[in-house]
């Protein structure tokens, strides 16, 4: 029996693993059972001891318990997020109407846009939002009514208002194409879920994800523009007479404002004499924003608390006068906490015109720092991208470089020096989650204009129970045909076929749970179909041996060169399907990537299952003597 | 079990006969397809999305019942938000045009019965509008809050035009309100939908399977001579082609069985692309075995050997996945005859062609160059 420990091991590991990756799956449905039961039993007993009782209040404190009970249970949860999920047509999912904001689009497109457009330009976006009309026609109509040509803003001035209207309408579709191959690719990036994305009227998308769980990440996912930029940071010799600037002027805006009646006046050159409250008053700007007169840099560190009022002074017309056309404020992404628990955000004064946009970045990387043990993402970027970058960091040694995600900062670090490779990375990340995130945004490309959550509903199953059903039901009924057909055909050697292709739709169904793959009903065709399929080396093997036997072998030598001289002929036809499999996942999208995966599962394990499962018990029942059955 | 044993056929003196039957059955599907086309299911043209919100929890299986025996051609119904939501998916783009002239006769009874007197003219009428005018200015007041009130979408041009949305909802909501009289409901919306499958993903999957077939050429190529990967190639373009063929010859002629093209019948034939390869790598394997073993047999009698002694294994490799795929065709319920049909018919020609259309290639081949083949 020692020859053959090794193989048995192997295929009690390999269905042990399998059955490993199915458990959350198992867990989840009894977890589901066995919730759905108390919260029955909970609304039976609130009905009976308070007949009264609206269906709203039931609702609400089914909720309540069913939040309890999973709080209390936290493997719930965990095994809820390893589960293998339901497609959209079995379970349902989560159901989002999605705006492209076209005007957002528009406002970038314009050449200097002066207040008057800017005000129509809303006023237009108004109008859209509720006739659901094209942003671009009601614009070019506002425009010439005010008197003016369109060539004021868009195009050159030879070009005519209906040219115009045309090469706009182009790129605001054009954007809510690439805004759907973005969502797309995003989606996609996230696993084999199965998603459905279409285009709804003139600039919105319908995203369904099966499954709600994890529901305010794909929201992120969905939403983060994810325009990254490099900014160089302004030097302390320019920001601080700025601020200065800005601190008087709101001073003097603010005394003027509030106390036009307060004639004193109050001896300013005196300052650490002042109360905080004077403080505030004369300087409204430094008394939230601090500047930390140690430091080389002219960073103002501003309470969380505060970042609201301190973007409220920066909006201030008079304020925008004071700072520079090529300069612009920007806070960090995520506060630092200080010493005192109190949650800080950095204010830095950057240069408005990006050195270098996230366009070149060919393929990110969430890690983790073995450092810092930071999570962090490391990007490479293009030949052209790696290029200006050595420009910019040669030319800019000892300034700091901002990385800048939809407008924050994730992290400024010093350039120490000339970076000639192309290859950055980005700190200051919360978790690994968000690292992950960050790293899909970034490889999927940047939303050509914001996307905005219109609508969000959770939607039930696509097919009624009795399709299901069905599906289900000829699953079961194929996989009886051919396994009773097995044993009818080849005997005894069709029962240790069929042993071989219970593994198989086992470790079928392990590999899809770990690539976190969404069953459809089609997909369970697929994998009855790959049944179908998988006893197909048996027979070859078994056509073989018997073709042997037939030349006078012994059992022994019968079934050894029946497995090797079928190698040659199953190995390429596998291999063969194999490939189609890797292209189709390689360049195919959402269902195709889906279909490919399930392919390629399906050869490797009926393989494993012809190769290794049957072959070990054919030998071991020659070696225990037994005479071999092949039909 | 002793099924096609000691067979022996001269498959390579027949082959004319399968020129025939091929050519003829490819030339069939190609007419077939330019003539009467394919038919795309909602996944490839897009439709329209109907939410429609009721008084009362409504049953799904029940409205989808009732939902389908409108004339709505493919539907998909589901539940939306809570119990008392639907969400119809519709692949109609607009209101047939016979049922358009039947909702606009009852908007115009519907004005009649207050303006019986008045002169209405319909100044202009799209696909999914309708435009009425009236000369009285309050004629036109009292016929919008009528249309309003029996639920019409309406909106005010100018003065004397009123605007009458017809839209699928319209129809669907008088057809339904008599089906399911005692559960009132509104339309939340009517949106039309964009297809599932964009022009990327479209543009995608044909460059995947261009390369998934390249792919299959160098393998084949590699492993055995080129000759036999065109062979094994051409056989695919075969299968796919009749299946095809097949799709566009029988749409809509056998009750219940859904013959669109969705995105699960293309899976189905991307599985054919990957299985029907299989056999006639059998039959290769075969061939090549018997080149190496016998250098001096004719390549006549080399394939002819190598069909005849795998013949068992071929047709019961093919058989037991056919018996899967026929049970989903006739026990997998509408949702999955299109793939299982597909696959059904895809199988029995791949087993066809890699006897009858991928060896004879190689004969052909070897016949008109008169180079003989060695491994």
């Amino acid at each position: 029996m020692k020859e053959f420990r090794f193989r048995l091991l192997l295929i009690v590991g390999v269905l042990a693993f399998s059955i490993y990756l199915l458990y959350p799956t198992f867990a989840d449905i009894q977890n589901t059972n066995k919730i759905e039961k108390e919260l029955s039993l909970l609304s039976e007993d609130l009905r009976k001891s308070n007949p009264t009782i609206s269906e709203a209040e039931i609702n609400n404190m089914l909720l309540i318990r069913e939040d309890s009970l999973m709080i209390k249970d936290p493997s719930i949860t965990e095994n809820r997020e390893k589960r293998m999920k339901l497609g959209l047509d079995l379970q349902g999912g989560m159901y989002l109407v999605m705006e492209v904001n076209t005007s957002k689009l528009l406002e970038k497109l314009a050449k200097d846009p002066d207040d008057e457009f800017t005000a129509i330009l809303e006023a237009a976006s108004a109008e859209a939002q509720i006739t659901d009309a094209n942003v671009v026609d009601i614009l070019a109509t506002k425009i010439s009514a005010s008197g003016k040509r369109l060539s004021r803003y868009f195009g050159s001035i030879r070009e005519e208002d209906s040219d115009i209207i045309t090469k706009l309408k182009e790129q605001e579709s054009d954007a809510v194409t690439r805004a759907i191959e973005i969502i797309n690719n995003r989606v996609n990036q996230y696993g084999v879920s199965e998603p459905n994305i279409q285009k709804q009227g003139s600039r919105r998308i319908i995203v369904e994800l099966p499954g709600v769980a994890k529901e305010d990440e794909a929201k992120r996912l969905l939403q983060g523009s994810a325009l990254l930029e490099f900014k160089i940071v302004k030097e302390a010799d320019f920001s601080v007479p700025i601020m200065n600037r800005i601190d008087e002027v709101l001073a003097a805006n603010l005394n003027s404002e509030t106390d036009s009646t307060k004639i004193d006046v109050t001896d300013t050159t005196n300052a650490k004499d002042l109360t905080a409250e004077q403080f505030a008053k004369e300087h409204p700007f430094y008394s939230i924003a601090i500047i930390n007169p140690q430091s080389p840099y002219a960073d103002a560190y501003v309470k969380e608390t505060d970042k609201n009022q301190v973007m409220a002074y920066l909006r201030k017309p008079e304020v925008k006068n004071v700072i520079p056309d090529n300069a612009e404020f920007l806070f960090d992404a995520k506060p630092f906490t200080n010493q005192d628990g109190v949650n800080i955000f950095r204010l830095y004064l950057v240069n408005k015109e990006a050195e270098l946009t996230g366009g070149v970045i060919v393929d990110a990387l969430a890690n983790i720092d073995p450092q810092t043990t930071e999570p962090i993402v490391t990007m490479q970027m293009n030949s052209e991208g790696a290029r200006e970058w050595a420009r910019i960091t040669g030319s800019n040694i000892e300034k700091r470089c901002a990385i800048v995600l939809d407008n924050a900062i994730y992290s400024a670090p010093t350039i120490q020096g000339k970076i000639p490779g192309g290859s950055s990375r980005i700190t200051g990340m919360a978790d690994m989650n968000e690292a992950k995130l960050l790293q899909i945004v970034l490889k999927a490309g940047a939303l050509p204009a914001p996307v905005e959550i219109m609508e969000e509903r959770i939607v039930g199953p696509s097919l009624g129970q009795d399709s299901i059903n069905k599906g289900y039901n000829s699953a079961l009924i194929g996989f009886f045909v051919v396994a009773i057909f097995m044993i009818y055909y080849y005997k005894k050697s069709g029962v240790i076929a069929d042993i071989g292709l219970i593994v198989t739709i086992i470790s079928i169904m392990g590999i899809l749970a770990a690539f976190h793959a969404t069953l459809t009903l089609p997909g369970i065709a697929g994998i009855i179909l790959t049944i179908g399929m998988a006893v197909d080396a048996n027979v070859i093997i078994y056509e073989r041996i018997r073709e042997e036997l037939k030349t006078g072998k012994t059992s022994k030598a019968a079934i050894d060169s029946g497995f090797v001289n079928s190698y040659s002929a199953i190995l390429d036809s596998n291999i063969t399907t194999f490939f189609t499999g890797i292209i189709l996942y390689q360049f195919g999208s959402g269902p195709v990537q889906g279909f490919a995966l399930t392919l390629m599962i399906g050869i490797a394990t009926s393989l494993f299952s012809a190769f290794v499962v049957t072959r070990v018990i054919f030998d071991m029942l020659v070696a225990k003597g037994n005479k071999i059955n092949i039909g | 079990m002793k099924v096609f044993e000691n067979l022996n056929i001269d498959f390579i003196s027949k082959r004319k006969i399968a020129y025939v039957i091929s050519g003829t059955l490819i030339l069939l599907g190609l007419l077939s397809l330019a003539v009467r086309g394919l038919e795309y299911g909602i996944d490839f043209k897009g439709g329209t999305d109907i939410a429609l919100k009721f008084d009362k929890p409504i049953d799904i299986a029940e409205a989808r019942s009732n939902l389908s025996k409108l004339d709505l051609g493919n539907i998909e119904v589901k539940t939306f938000g809570d119990d008392t939501g639907i969400l119809l998916r519709t692949e109609l783009q607009s209101v047939p045009a016979n049922v358009y002239n039947e909702v606009i006769g009852e908007i115009n009874s519907a004005i009649l019965t207050i303006a019986a007197d008045s002169i209405v003219s319909i100044s202009d009428s799209s696909s999914n509008a309708v435009t009425f005018t009236f000369t009285d200015v309050n004629v036109a007041n009292q016929v919008e809050s009528k249309l309003q009130n029996d639920g019409y979408q309406t909106s005010r041009l100018d003065d004397n035009n009123i605007i009458v949305r017809v839209g699928i909802a319209d129809w669907v909501v008088g057809e339904l309100k008599s089906k399911i009289p005692n559960n009132n409901f509104e339309i939340l919306k009517e949106d039309h939908v964009g297809p599932k499958i964009g022009s990327e993903l479209k543009q995608d999957s044909v460059i995947s399977v261009i390369l998934a077939l390249l792919g299959i050429l160098i393998y084949l190529g590699f492993r055995f001579k080129f000759i036999f990967a065109f062979g094994g190639v051409v056989a695919l373009f075969h299968d796919v082609l009749i299946t095809l063929g097949l799709f566009s010859i029988l749409k809509g002629l056998v009750p219940g069985l859904n013959l669109e093209i969705s995105i699960t019948v293309v899976a189905a034939f991307l599985t054919l692309v990957g299985y029907s390869i299989n056999d006639t790598v059998i039959v290769f394997d075969r061939i090549r075995e018997n080149i190496k073993i016998h250098k001096t047999a004719s390549i006549e009698d080399n394939i002819n050997i190598a069909i005849n002694s795998t013949m068992r294994r071929t047709v019961i490799t093919s058989l037991t996945t056919l018996f899967t795929s026929a049970v989903l065709l006739i026990f997998g319920g509408e949702v999955l005859s299109g793939f299982a049909f597909a696959l059904t018919f895809g199988i029995i020609i791949g087993t066809y062609s890699s006897i009858f259309v991928a060896s004879p290639i190689i004969y052909e081949y070897v016949q008109r160059t008169k180079k003989n083949i060695q491994f």
